[in-house]
């Protein structure tokens, strides 16, 4: 068991529904793993917790081997005052240098290096985003849509590449999309209604990996199972 | 941009003495209450390098009262982001202070430091601290979640960064409040001028009042605007200056 | 026949109600309202004034007075100018100065014969037997002020150069007077000596008082005017308010009317203290009624005319103005 989830009630101060109500699930094994349900069905709220930054909840997270967990969502920015190349220079500890120029390439940052933040696109911002989340040192990254508004082709590209430069590393990734979810990720947490029990259902992705042929037809049954599960 | 404050200077205060000269004219009224335009001339031309040396007099003392404020300001405001507690104090010790009529604490501050320098100064920078303060607080304890996560989740935060991130986000608010508070400034500078000092454009207001001389003042309020609008006009030119370099570092 | 008898006295009864009533009526003729606006505020340099409204002087001559009090912003001779105001009071320089810049102001009577500036000193530390003694002295003055006019009068008449003094500029408040840091700190003898000389008195120092009045500097203080239009569009106005004033003013500085008078100024002034009203009362009394004989409010054409003289020589106006053409004496 890497991360456990057990018995999860929690209530947002002054609302008298229940966000969750006995939630309990488990991530057993390293990699990209996906939180998928409905708009306002809790995620984001599941994902804090993870990090601390919600509390007063009933239940416990367990984890073992994950001592480090980052969150990241796409609406965070970069300071104005330096290019992109100047933070993540600053920013990258050592031990994560040597990986910089990989990741800059494989997310098509060459051309956004001697510029401000605020003079990239958004699918050029959400993508320095991450990137410099990559380059941190961490157990679990739990990525809250941070590739939102990157086009699919980039996308698929950042998150092979991640899967091949951190097979290690757990992360959760949060969106919307089934078709991402179903062909990229190894184990999906589908969240469901705080009425709805049991409120998880833990699914088996595609995985799908660079040099790993994709079946079309077990995509489509995982994304059935995707849909038919919320 | 100089030029356009200028001339847009020039409209208002002629505007207004030829509303003066409006009244005059229709009820009637003597060169005392209302002096006439060849009065205005020739006082203008009489006490004009005297006042012109009074307002630079002023203007030197409501610089340095502003610097002082922006100074003192920046420090309250950093320390008032430490926690809620102390934020709130200092704001709420801001909001009480700021509501004493400066008309009744210059006194005061007169007879403890008497009408030199530091006594107007002092009034100068109280005048025109408080808009700053209450803006450098609410600037630097409100937080920038989407920059300053990164150093959070990082464990990179300190409180440097912290003010930096918050500054730079609000470097537009910070100019303008700065720039604001530059009318301020010489408003306070001339007040305590006005109720005690011995120097200065608002001691020679207060000396033409003495004397109900209205061409007098008429001279004063043109030197005093020509001057604030290109005080104004500087601490503009100045902000724009540091938010373009801030952006090309 | 007996019908005609009863009309008749019918008749006379109801022209005899008819006059009886028009009578009646005749005493509840409106008043006449007019707005009198003082040079300063309400305290014992005004108790005359105080006095006329309190006590129906102006009310029995058929006016209903607004008496408002002055202040540093506030200019008699403006209000009347623009209307606001029918009388007001200002003194001599303020009048020349006017007058000297075309205000149609007129003066119809002198409230104060002896000026009250002076300058308070300690006589133990402060040696002055002439006018001589002056230099070395440092002497308070508030730049543009009357009190400047007449120090300036007092040195120039006397030879001393302003370089054999030290002028100070005075602010509101003693604390350079009574650090010892100025000599002579100007003040008005009746409304304000009694209060410093009493803070003196408490920590056992000793004043005098320097008079320029003596020293021959006639410079007059308060004055009551009224514009040129006033005085002839309403000349039965002013003649009732200056009798009506004249009156209260002289009422309120007798002495048998003491203690009506202290009542009447703690009334409006409630800042003072009765202990100090007390003595203000007499000290008013010497500046306004120089002897028992004088007559309230006459207007010294001399002093006048040195005010005058003294403004043109300290070029406070640029040309003479002959002020004795304004005085309009409702006093003979």
């Amino acid at each position: 068991m890497l991360l456990e989830f057990k018995d999860i009630s929690y209530k947002y101060p002054d609302s008298i529904n229940d966000v969750f109500k006995n939630l309990t699930c488990r991530i057993s094994t390293p990699g990209f793993h996906a939180l998928f349900g409905p708009s306002g069905v809790g995620k984001t709220t599941l994902a804090k917790m993870m990090i601390g930054e919600v509390k007063g909840y009933g239940g416990e997270i367990l984890t073992s081997e994950i001592h480090r967990i980052l969150y990241t969502y796409n609406l965070e920015r970069l300071p104005g005052w330096s290019s992109v190349r100047e933070h993540l220079q600053a920013t990258t500890p050592e031990s994560g240098k040597d990986k910089i120029d990989e990741l800059v390439t494989a997310f098509g940052l060459e051309a956004c290096m001697q510029s401000r933040f605020a003079q990239l696109s958004l699918g050029q911002q959400n993508r320095t985003n991450l990137a410099r989340y990559l380059l941190q040192n961490f157990d679990l990254l739990i990525m809250d849509e941070s590739l939102a508004n990157v086009d699919e082709v980039t996308k698929e590209k950042i998150i092979l590449t991640m899967k091949n430069i951190f097979p290690d590393r757990c992360f959760f990734y949060i969106s919307h999309s089934v078709v991402e979810v179903a062909k990229f990720c190894r184990q999906i947490l589908v969240l469901r209604g705080h009425h709805r029990n049991p409120q998880t259902i833990s699914l088996q992705g595609r995985d799908h990996t660079d040099g790993k042929a994709l079946i079309k037809k077990d995509l489509e049954q995982t994304m059935l199972e995707i849909v038919n599960a919320v | 941009m100089l030029y356009r404050r200028i001339y847009q200077f020039f409209i208002i205060y002629f505007l207004g003495v030829m509303t003066l000269f409006m009244v005059k004219y229709v009820l009637d009224l003597s060169d005392y209450v209302i002096p006439g335009p060849m009065e205005i001339w020739h006082t203008g031309e009489s006490v004009f390098i005297r006042y012109f040396f009074n307002v630079i007099d002023t203007l030197s003392v409501a610089v340095l009262g502003h610097i002082l404020s922006i100074f003192l300001a920046t420090i309250i405001g950093i320390i008032g982001r430490l926690t809620l507690w102390i934020g709130s104090f200092i704001r709420v010790a801001a909001y009480n202070i700021q509501s004493y009529p400066i008309v009744a604490v210059a006194p005061i501050i007169f007879i403890l430091l008497g009408d030199g320098l530091s006594s107007r100064l002092l009034i100068t920078a109280m005048i025109c601290y408080f808009p700053l303060l209450l803006s450098f607080i609410g600037i630097l304890s409100e937080p920038v979640t989407e920059i300053e996560h990164f150093y959070e989740a990082t464990l990179r935060m300190n409180w440097r960064l912290q003010v930096k991130i918050r500054a730079f986000e609000n470097i537009n608010k910070i100019t303008t409040v700065i720039v604001g508070s530059g009318t301020l400034a010489m408003v306070g500078t001339i007040v305590s001028e006005f109720i005690a000092a011995n120097a200065g454009i608002g001691h020679s207001i207060r000396m033409a009042l003495y004397q109900s001389d209205l061409a007098k003042i008429l001279v004063a309020l043109f030197l005093i605007g020509i001057c604030t609008s290109l005080y104004l006009v500087c601490l503009e030119g100045l902000g724009r200056m540091i938010q373009r370099r801030l952006q090309n570092t | 026949m007996i019908r005609r008898l009863q009309i008749a006295r019918v008749l006379k009864i109801a022209l005899l109600l008819i006059l009886v009533l028009s009578a009646c009526s005749e005493k509840k003729q409106p008043l006449e309202e007019v707005n009198y606006r003082l040079k300063w505020l309400f305290n014992i340099s005004v108790v005359g004034d105080l006095w006329a409204v309190a006590q129906g002087n102006f009310e029995r001559n058929g006016l209903k007075v607004t008496v408002k009090p002055g202040g540093p912003e506030k200019d008699a001779i403006k209000e009347l100018e623009i209307g606001h105001a029918q009388f007001g009071v200002a003194s001599a320089d303020q009048v020349i100065r006017a007058v000297s810049k075309g205000s149609p102001i007129v003066v119809l009577a002198q409230l104060f014969q002896i000026n009250p500036l002076h300058w308070i000193y300690r006589p133990d530390r402060t040696v002055l037997r002439t006018p001589q003694d002056l230099k070395g002295k440092t002497i308070g003055i508030t730049y543009g002020g009357n009190d400047e006019t007449i120090m300036r009068a007092l040195l120039a008449k006397f030879n001393i150069k302003e370089e054999d003094v030290n002028l100070f500029s005075v602010r509101y408040d003693y604390t350079p007077f009574y650090k010892g840091e100025v000599d002579l700190w100007p003040l008005y003898r009746n409304a304000q000596a009694p209060i410093i000389g009493e803070k003196l008195r408490q920590a056992g120092e000793k004043f005098d008082l320097l008079s320029p009045s003596k020293l021959g500097i006639r410079f007059v203080a308060n004055s009551v005017i009224t514009t040129k239009k006033t005085l002839e569009d309403r000349p039965d106005t002013v003649r009732r308010f200056m009798q009506a004033l004249l009156q209260g003013w002289t009422e309120a500085l007798d002495p048998e009317n003491k203690e009506m008078a202290i009542k009447i100024v703690l009334k409006y002034n409630q800042e003072t203290p009765e202990k100090i009203v007390r003595k203000q009362l007499p000290a008013t009394r010497i500046l306004m009624l120089p002897n028992a004989k004088f007559e309230f409010g006459k207007i010294d054409v001399t002093a006048w005319k040195q005010t005058e003289q003294i403004m043109l020589t300290q070029n406070l106006i640029d040309n003479p103005v002959h002020i004795e053409s304004r005085l309009m004496p409702a006093v003979e």
